[in-house]
């Protein structure tokens, strides 16, 4: 790498860093966007198919398991934070290979994944599954059981529940991303110039983001928690807020000036 | 006559070529000259999936070998018999299932590519599948696909070599209209599902990726531990399409992948229109 190549990398530092800061914000702000997106997409699943229950499974390791994160639906619940090996299944069928599957009767089979249906208090009559697709391959699965009046599900449901998993999938990489910026610089920056070798972008990488993650205690990540917090409470109290950062912020900038 | 010395090198099995016998044309070919009074017999069918159960009603004891694939402690995979006859989900069983249920007499070859240290790695299907061509079968059926770009010049590779070798590839479409391999390579058999519940309805579908269109939806399947299941999907609709392809081949053995397929659009329950 030339000086001035170098010399001008740097000089976007304080940009880029500006970015990661507002991006680390935002991410500190909505610590749970990930789970309120898919939240949103099993409640839509559960009413456009008037299902007795929808949930989303993710893929996590060590160990390998698929943990179902989100539920929705009337039986939905008791799926919460049940887990299932990613080779058992429809769920880990499904996962593992990346193709779609519907099954009716479900209940007349008595050896069917009973177990892990009854942990969650219902036990399916039909089940439609579709994996959760990223470049990289499956993320997770989105599950609908029972659609209420109808016996079983159609090709027309499969494809519709696809368009939901795509979304899904999307929420995943997108809030992804967020959590492990020093991950999306490096890529971003070696897509940038080809050249850079890894030490280079190593240190780049570290010049950006250094101080945002092992200063838990700074007063700016107080702030930010703050304000997240203040986001749940009610209109009164988040006015009171906004006036007082107006009138610190307004003070701050005076003394700047003299 | 051209002296066969004179010709290039790729030139020269066309000399030869007036010498084989062909099916008559197309228009001519109908289900009974495909399949008429056919079982199956002869033919030996790869199924790359989950494994198929040894001892499952509707596998009637067809099973005639069982590999699965392993990871080996340095991460590579490896093909290793699997005496156990089982299946690790029961979707490789129901595939079985249908295909013996259009062709009883079959020989199916299990390849296992599923399993507790696989998860369906992409890589585990290659080296299942390249194993399965290298051992000689008629007809693979894979219910499953890759979404692995970088797996893509893997499957091409395998897909054309299993298609010189006369090995028909039978792939299940992706529900997603998404690439998927070897599923959209146009030397395989790609299937997706409709809805009439008849094992020997299909259609002809001439906008490709996906050539034919077989029973996939509310399926009566065969499923783990000897039970049975109703299912609905894609890779239900693929072994509809293994089976009548492994019925064609074992009534005209030596067809080739072109000449089956071919044969397929010539019987499909597609509309016809009257010949001009």
């Amino acid at each position: 790498m030339s000086d001035d190549r170098s010399s001008d990398l740097h000089a976007n530092l304080s940009a880029l860093r500006a970015s990661v800061l507002r991006a680390s914000i935002a991410g500190r702000l909505h610590p749970d966007m990930e789970q309120r997106l898919l939240q949103s997409i099993v409640d839509a699943t559960v009413r456009l198919f008037d299902a007795e229950a929808s949930s989303i499974a993710i893929f996590e390791t060590d160990p390998d398991r698929l943990v179902f994160r989100v539920a929705a639906g009337a039986q939905g619940a008791g799926a919460i934070g049940l887990s299932v090996a990613p080779t058992q299944g429809i769920a880990g069928y499904v996962y593992s290979t990346g193709q779609a599957l519907a099954l009716s009767d479900v209940g007349s089979d008595p050896r069917f994944n009973r177990k892990a249906a009854e942990k969650t208090g219902y036990v399916p009559r039909s089940i439609a599954a579709v994996p959760l697709l990223d470049e990289s391959g499956s993320v997770g699965v989105l599950q609908v059981l029972d659609k209420r009046g109808e016996a079983a599900f159609t090709l027309r449901d499969m494809e519709l529940l696809a368009v939901f998993a795509k979304q899904a999938a999307t929420a995943i990489a997108a809030t992804r991303v967020q959590r492990d910026l020093p991950s999306l610089l490096r890529s971003a920056l070696s897509q940038l110039d080809g050249d850079l070798t890894d030490a280079q972008l190593e240190s780049i990488v570290s010049a950006a983001t250094a101080g945002l993650d092992d200063a838990e205690e700074s007063p700016l990540w107080r702030v930010a928690d703050a304000v997240a917090q203040v986001s749940t409470m009610g209109e009164n109290e988040q006015e009171l807020v906004a006036q007082i950062l107006t009138a610190v912020a307004a003070h701050a900038k005076q003394r700047r000036r003299r | 006559m051209v002296d066969e010395e004179d010709l290039p090198a790729w030139s020269e099995p066309f000399a030869t070529a007036r010498q084989l016998v062909r099916a008559a044309n197309l228009s001519s070919v109908d289900r009974d000259w495909a399949w008429g009074g056919a079982t199956g017999k002869g033919v030996t069918i790869a199924i790359i999936d989950s494994g198929v159960e040894r001892d499952h009603p509707r596998v009637h004891g067809r099973l005639v070998e069982s590999v699965a694939v392993q990871t080996t402690a340095d991460g590579h995979h490896t093909v290793e018999p699997d005496p156990s006859g089982i299946d690790l989900f029961g979707h490789g069983t129901a595939c079985a299932g249908i295909i013996t249920g259009l062709a009883p007499e079959v020989d199916i070859v299990s390849v296992r590519v599923l399993g507790a240290d696989l998860k369906g790695k992409g890589t585990a299907f290659a080296v299942g599948l390249e194993w399965a061509i290298e051992r000689g079968v008629t007809v693979a059926n894979l219910s499953l696909s890759s979404k692995s770009e970088t797996l893509f010049p893997i499957f091409h590779e395998l897909a054309d070599d299993a298609y010189f070798k006369n090995i028909v590839l039978v792939s299940a479409a992706n529900n997603v209209p998404a690439p998927s391999y070897p599923s959209l390579f146009a030397s395989v058999i790609s299937v997706a599902a409709h809805s009439e519940p008849d094992p020997f309805r299909f259609y002809y579908n001439p906008s490709p990726p996906v050539e034919f269109g077989a029973w996939g939806v509310d399926v009566p399947i065969a499923w783990k531990d000897g039970t049975e299941i109703v299912a609905t999907g894609n890779s239900f609709a693929a072994p509809h399409i293994a089976g009548l392809v492994s019925l064609i081949a074992s009534k005209h053995p030596g067809l080739t992948p072109f000449e089956i397929k071919a044969v397929l659009a010539a019987t499909a329950d597609n509309p016809r229109s009257q010949p001009t």
